[in-house]
């Protein structure tokens, strides 16, 4: 495995993804508003690619870019289908405050 | 190891747009879920992306790179930014910046060098005709196809391509039946119901 890709250390990269990923952990924690949740999902699955990446050139190896494609894939499938539910749940709920979504019936 | 690393501080600029796009990363995310207005939270969000961008572009990945712009900061933010527009009740509170001239020049200092800086990062990647190129080095594929010679690859792109239809074929396939899936899924989700249709006529919701 080498330690430096282009003259940057992996532990460097690797730091900054979990700093990432809890920050996106943080944001799904204390926040109400279910489209900002919505958007620290993204920061978490982008911390997750940012580690493929890494890996992928510190093994010289190119599956993990090939996987980075799948999880944008993903996680565009997971945006549209995620918002779409955000629509029908104001439709109803006239709010996109979690706290106040309570109940699963309509 | 620590040697080399106090060298990059000292003399690389891949080192020196890293921390620069790592810095970025790490306060425009703290934004996103700090900021009260959701569509500053989104823009932030954009940014954010942009400089993973720029870090898959030094790391070499310019494929990633691409995708990331293109899916990310294209495709998932207009959808993001679609729905907070179509939910938004809050008072207008952008029209503020106005009364500040000086805050306005500086945000577009700000954004100006931050993509040229991109730029620089993504051209880090791309190799140059006189030096090894730091988005090949790593990149050269083959696989045995059955009965014949091995499919070599050159470029990242290519490579990831390769990899994608040689190795993953059939994720790639169930990959675009999730997709199909999905998009008839989000239709039904954010259709309106027959009765509902009479009394919501004239408003958007």
């Amino acid at each position: 495995m080498n330690p430096i890709i282009n003259e940057i250390p992996v532990s460097y990269i690797l730091g900054l993804a979990g700093i990432l990923f809890s920050i996106g952990v943080l944001g799904v924690l204390i926040r109400r508003n279910i489209v900002i949740i919505f958007m620290s999902v993204e920061l978490i699955l982008n911390s997750v690619n940012l580690v493929f990446v890494t890996f992928s050139k510190a093994l010289s190896h190119i599956s993990g870019e090939t996987v980075v494609f799948f999880v944008m894939a993903i996680a565009a499938a997971e945006a549209a289908v995620g918002l779409a539910l955000v629509i029908a749940i104001f439709r109803h709920k006239k709010s996109t405050n979690v706290d106040e979504l309570q109940s699963m019936r309509w | 190891m620590d040697e080399i690393i106090y060298m990059n501080i000292e003399s690389s600029p891949s080192f020196l747009l890293f921390i620069f796009f790592g810095t970025v990363t790490v306060i425009t995310a703290l934004s996103v879920i700090f900021q009260k207005n959701p569509v500053v939270s989104a823009v932030s969000l954009v940014f954010t992306f942009f400089a993973l961008a720029g870090i898959y572009g030094i790391m070499g990945a310019l494929f990633i790179a691409t995708m990331q712009v293109l899916v990310y900061a294209g495709a998932i933010m207009v959808l993001v930014v679609f729905v907070l527009m179509l939910l938004s009740q809050r008072a207008e509170t952008l029209s503020r910046y106005r009364e500040y001239p000086i805050r306005l020049v500086i945000l577009s200092v700000f954004i100006f060098g931050f993509f040229f800086l991109l730029y620089s990062a993504l051209t880090t990647g791309v190799p140059h005709s006189e030096q090894t190129g730091k988005g090949y080095e790593l990149s050269q594929y083959s696989f045995p196809i059955q009965g014949t010679a091995a499919v070599n690859a050159k470029g990242n792109v290519a490579t990831v391509g390769a990899s994608t239809y040689l190795d993953y074929l059939l994720p790639f396939e169930m990959i675009s039946i999730l997709l199909l899936v999905a998009v008839l899924g989000a239709v039904i989700l954010a259709k309106k119901r027959n009765t509902e249709v009479e009394q919501t006529k004239d408003t958007i919701l």
